[in-house]
Parts: C-alpha cells; sequence; structure tokens
C-alpha cells in the first residue's frame, strides 16, 4: 500500500498555488511541491494543517493505493 | 534548472570546500615538516581567515540580493538534515577509523602529516556531506 494524495486537485479547485498554500501552513513551496508527487510523506499534523486549509476532509485527502 | 535559496546555500559550503581544498591544503602537504612553527603557521591562518571571512560575506550578500524571501525551514527540512548529518557521522566515525589506522601503522609521525591527514578527511567529509544534503534537497 503506498500513501497518495489529491492535493493538487483540491489545491488547484481552491485556485491556491503551492506557494500561497506553503506559506498558509508554515512550510516551503518545495515541500508542497514533493507532497503532491509523492516524494514525501507529510506528519499527521501538517496534512491536518492542509486539510483544514484547503476546508475538505484529511481521508478524502489522503489515501491509500 | 531552477535552484531554491536553501539548494544555493548549499552550493556556496559545497564551493567553499572545494575551494579550500584545492588552495590551502596543499600547503599543508608541502609544508609537513614546519607546520607547528608557529611564524610560518600563523601568516597562512591569518590568510584563511580572510578568505573565510571575504568569501562568505560576499557569497550571502550576493544570495541575499538575488532572494528576497526568507528560507523556510520546516519538517522536510528537518528530515533531511537528519539523514545528511547521519551520513555524516558515519563517515567521520569512518574516517577516524582510518585516521587511528594510520597512526598504528606508520612507525614515524610527524605533526604535519597528522594535522594535513585530520584536514583531509574532514573536507573529504564535509563534500561528501554536503553533496548528499544536496541530492536530498533536489530529489525530496
Amino acid at each position: 500500500m503506498v500513501l497518495k494524495n489529491n492535493l493538487k486537485e483540491f489545491r488547484q479547485n481552491k485556485d491556491y498555488t503551492q506557494d500561497d498554500l506553503g506559506k498558509s501552513v508554515g512550510v516551503s513551496r518545495q515541500t508542497i511541491i514533493s507532497i503532491e508527487r509523492y516524494r514525501y510523506k507529510p506528519s499527521l499534523e501538517l496534512a491536518m494543517k492542509i486539510a483544514r486549509e484547503l476546508n475538505i476532509k484529511i481521508e478524502k485527502l489522503f489515501y491509500f493505493a | 534548472m531552477t535552484l531554491s535559496k536553501k539548494e544555493i546555500s548549499i552550493l556556496i559550503e559545497i564551493t567553499f570546500s572545494i575551494i579550500f581544498t584545492l588552495i590551502f591544503l596543499p600547503f599543508f602537504y608541502r609544508n609537513q615538516e614546519t607546520l607547528f612553527v608557529i611564524s610560518e603557521l600563523m601568516g597562512k591562518v591569518i590568510e584563511i581567515i580572510i578568505f573565510v571571512v571575504i568569501y562568505f560575506s560576499i557569497a550571502y550578500s550576493l544570495l541575499e540580493v538575488i532572494y528576497k524571501n526568507k528560507i523556510t525551514e520546516d519538517e522536510r527540512c528537518d528530515m533531511i538534515n537528519s539523514k545528511s548529518y547521519k551520513l555524516g557521522y558515519l563517515l567521520y566515525e569512518f574516517s577516524l577509523f582510518i585516521f587511528i589506522g594510520k597512526l598504528v601503522n606508520s612507525s614515524t609521525h610527524q605533526n604535519g602529516e597528522i594535522i594535513f591527514l585530520i584536514l583531509a578527511l574532514l573536507l573529504i567529509v564535509s563534500i561528501i556531506k554536503s553533496t548528499y544534503h544536496f541530492y536530498l534537497h533536489r530529489t525530496f
């Protein structure tokens, strides 16, 4: 099982740039890029911050595939 | 290829280690017999200090001028730092074994030779660690 996410899709739906989202949750643009490319698995705290910022349930944002 | 401010700052460190190796290490190799003569060494030490101050002042000033935004240190940076420092720690341990092995096997030890060996090992480890740090920032 691999942890994947729909971050790019939900971020674009909310008209956030990678930089905007990074700043609003306190991480760099590179970290958002890495999460979107499944290269970096965020901590639970960061995942919940992103989900709250995008106003979406965490289980919809992150899933096992 | 666009590089972030953090990646450029790592490249500055790598470049420094390489320049130091090319410019100053040959001096320590050539003058192993006279390294403990304070008058001989002081000039070089002052030269190194001036070089370090000028190099980092210019490099980081240029970096601040080109990249206005602040470097954001987040959990990904912490993870990358811990991975590269772990490699650095293992390499330092390994180089300590090399150093002890050299001391045990060599019948005649010159103090200058020991200083050169320590400096060379530190620089090699520093270059490998920083390169791995840069690689992780690019690929993670």
